[in-house]
């Protein structure tokens, strides 16, 4: 085993695990708070990139750097994330998590049609966001971007959970999904925490897909459904609805993704995956940081 | 009684009419009558422009000489496959009611084999311009085609890496792909008897974007070049983590990755190489004639593979009719088989099983814009 494919291994494998834990975490703060699976989120992703393909060109031609793009690609996304869950999602919440769920696949499979017909069905290239030098480490030729996007993703987690743990507007996200009514009776507008957790949710895709695009430099209609299927299984893996559990199964199926296609079997790289999900699932059902409680139907 | 007569004399007019038509056929049997189809519309429609630009160029020539005469049927329009299987047998059935002679068709690999199923059973002589899947012509013996085959790219990607020096190489190939597993065997089983050694085998699928698993072990393995006989889409992410991984080596892709876009990577390509059927840029005598004659008519837009591969099969048949000695489809068919044939896309030789063995083109980058680098013939040779 050589050392430098290790370390190289290990550089790529968090980096593809960071991107998984960035768009985990979307996952992992709509379920916290409104105990729905949003399977449009991969979808916003998509969103994110393609407003990144069309504003990086502006930002450049403006002699701004790049990575500023991702401001439009916030705001972009999060009026979108707003709009599907005012227009989509508020209608059916009664409704009861099946409805919610098929309401979250239609958007999906919506947003993806409407890319095609905005967009084209030809992939776009990203140009460069960053330029940032690669080091050389026992051998090993790492690209500075990869550790950003680690960093990142570690930010971003922490930001997320001190607003959840300590903020006003956060103890009120974590009363709602313990008790929609009471916390209506204590006064909290749990309309408006439902859209600002969306909001929140939909920026993170916009940050998520700039470091995708940092990484693999593409746009294609449809990238959001494989992308948002490996990031719900890290979000699971971690333990659905908790912060740090999301980073942590990110990061743990990128690894692993990447060391099963180099140590071990490449053409199994998938299988071995969800093997491994079902396996911890089978375990400890609630996920490596979930705690085992009975939860309320 | 009355209606007993007339039945009788519309049977003898009939009778009368065939032979009529058929005298006819024979006096002016100089004539090839040619039925032609190609993607007219769709997505791959400048392919097919450039084709009838072409096919109407190789005639005008051809019929300027004197010799045997070309009537291009549907009223000289190549017919509309629109790329679609389905309706490449409607146009097959409407070009026999046309009583053709040779029918050259099409572009499309899912509308040639269709339409070869039918010729072959209808005894009629199919030559394919642009269909590079292998089991066309195992249909049978009155199929043919002008370009060469997908797996045999894959032999010229090796013998293109002699011809540079390289003597080690890693592969990566789409393992859900017929293209990218048929280009990845035929070079490894030309690499080793070219002297190649390939350090590493990976795979990958077509709807991979993350390569850098692989990519780092093709650093790790030393390799002086990186096989990717992959499609367009998926090149640029390649190009790009593999340089990102250190790999400073030639990458060398398909004809699959023509036409992949270079936007923001434009060092990452440099380095970067793919086999193809004919470029533009070949200073070659004969390419360079076709194409400062297309580019004076038609313009340099619609000028394309496809159109030189449209052009060189209107030459094969004509050249067919004369080796066989008639206008008819037995003597073009015997004039076909194993037809030796010098054209803007090569010199060649059909094989038994009615391919070409041909030059290959191989292309590269340059500040991401795609320009030719060298021809290489059959046998490995840097054509002068």
């Amino acid at each position: 085993m050589r050392v430098s494919l290790f370390i190289q291994s290990v550089v790529n494998g968090l980096n593809q695990g960071a991107i998984y834990a960035l768009i985990a975490l979307g996952y992992t703060m709509v379920y916290g708070i409104i105990r729905m699976i949003n399977f449009a989120h991969g979808d916003f992703i998509m969103v994110g990139s393609y407003t990144l393909f069309y504003t990086i060109p502006l930002m450049v031609s403006w002699g701004m750097p790049a990575w500023l793009a991702v401001i439009f690609a916030v705001l972009v996304c999060v009026a979108v994330g707003v709009i599907v869950e005012t227009v989509a999602y508020k209608p059916v919440r009664s409704a009861g998590s099946m409805s919610a769920l098929i309401t979250a696949l239609a958007v999906s499979v919506f947003l993806e049609n409407l890319a095609m017909v905005l967009f084209g069905a030809n992939p776009k290239s990203v140009p460069a966001i960053f330029s940032l030098p690669s080091i050389e480490f026992l051998g090993a030729k790492l690209q500075v971007k990869y550790l950003l996007t680690l960093g990142i993703g570690l930010a971003m987690m922490l930001a997320l959970q001190l607003f959840v743990k300590k903020t006003k507007l956060g103890k009120a996200m974590r009363a709602v999904p313990q008790d929609k009514e009471a916390s209506t009776l204590v006064g909290i507008n749990v309309n408006r925490i439902i859209t600002t957790t969306f909001a929140i949710g939909s920026g993170l895709a916009a940050v998520a897909a700039l470091m995708y695009c940092s990484t693999y430099p593409r746009c294609t209609t449809d990238m959001g459904s494989m992308m948002g299927l490996k990031a719900f299984i890290a979000a699971v893996l971690g333990g659905i609805g908790i912060i740090p559990g999301a980073m942590l199964g990110g990061l743990l199926v990128g690894l692993l993704e990447i060391f099963v296609k180099v140590y071990i079997a490449p053409g199994w790289y998938e299988a071995i995956t969800y093997g491994v999900l079902i396996v911890v699932l089978l375990v400890k059902p609630a996920g490596i940081l979930g705690k085992n409680v009975g939860e309320k139907v | 009684m009355k209606k007993k007569v007339i039945s009788a004399a519309l049977c003898v007019s009939m009778l009368a009419s065939l032979t009529a038509g058929q005298l006819a056929f024979a006096e002016e049997d100089n004539v090839i009558r040619v039925a032609i189809s190609a993607p007219m519309t769709g997505g791959l429609a400048i392919l097919g422009e450039g084709s009838q630009h072409a096919v109407d160029m190789a005639v005008e020539e051809i019929n300027a000489l004197g010799g045997y005469q070309i009537e291009v049927l549907n009223n000289g329009n190549l017919a509309d496959d629109a790329s679609d299987s389905k309706q490449a047998i409607n146009v097959y059935n409407s070009l026999m009611a046309e009583d053709p002679d040779v029918l050259i068709a099409t572009y499309n690999s899912a509308c040639s084999i269709p339409m070869a199923e039918l010729a072959q059973k209808d005894g009629m002589v199919q030559l394919s311009p642009g269909s590079t899947n292998y089991s066309l012509t195992e249909i049978g013996d009155h199929i043919f085609r002008t370009c060469f085959i997908d797996p045999y790219q894959g032999k010229m990607a090796s013998k293109f890496a002699v011809s540079q020096g390289w003597t080690t190489a890693a592969i990566i190939y789409a393992k859900d792909d017929d293209y990218s597993n048929g280009l990845k065997d035929a070079f490894v089983e030309s690499a080793a008897g070219d002297g190649v050694e390939i350090l590493y085998t990976g795979e990958c699928t077509t709807k991979d974007t993350d390569f850098t698993a692989q990519v780092s072990q093709v650093v790790a393995s030393d390799a002086e070049m990186l096989y990717f006989p992959c499609f367009l889409d998926i090149v640029p992410l390649l190009v790009q983590q593999a340089r990102d991984a250190g790999f400073e080596g030639a990458i060398v892709c398909g004809d699959g990755s023509d036409g992949a876009d270079t936007t923001g990577l434009e060092d990452a390509f440099n380095g970067v190489y793919y086999t193809n059927h004919y470029s533009s840029e070949d200073t070659s005598e004969a390419v360079q004639n076709f194409v400062t004659k297309f580019t004076e008519n038609y313009g340099s837009e619609s000028l394309n593979a496809c159109a030189a591969l449209y052009y060189d099969s209107v030459y094969m048949v004509y050249q067919a009719a004369i080796n066989g000695g008639g206008t008819d489809t037995e003597s073009i068919l015997a004039g076909m088989t194993n037809l030796e044939f010098s054209g803007v896309t090569g010199s060649f030789t059909l094989n038994d099983t009615g391919d070409p063995e041909k030059n290959v083109v191989v292309n590269t980058y340059e500040d991401g814009v795609c320009t030719w680098m060298l021809t290489l013939d059959p046998e490995g040779n840097v054509v002068e």
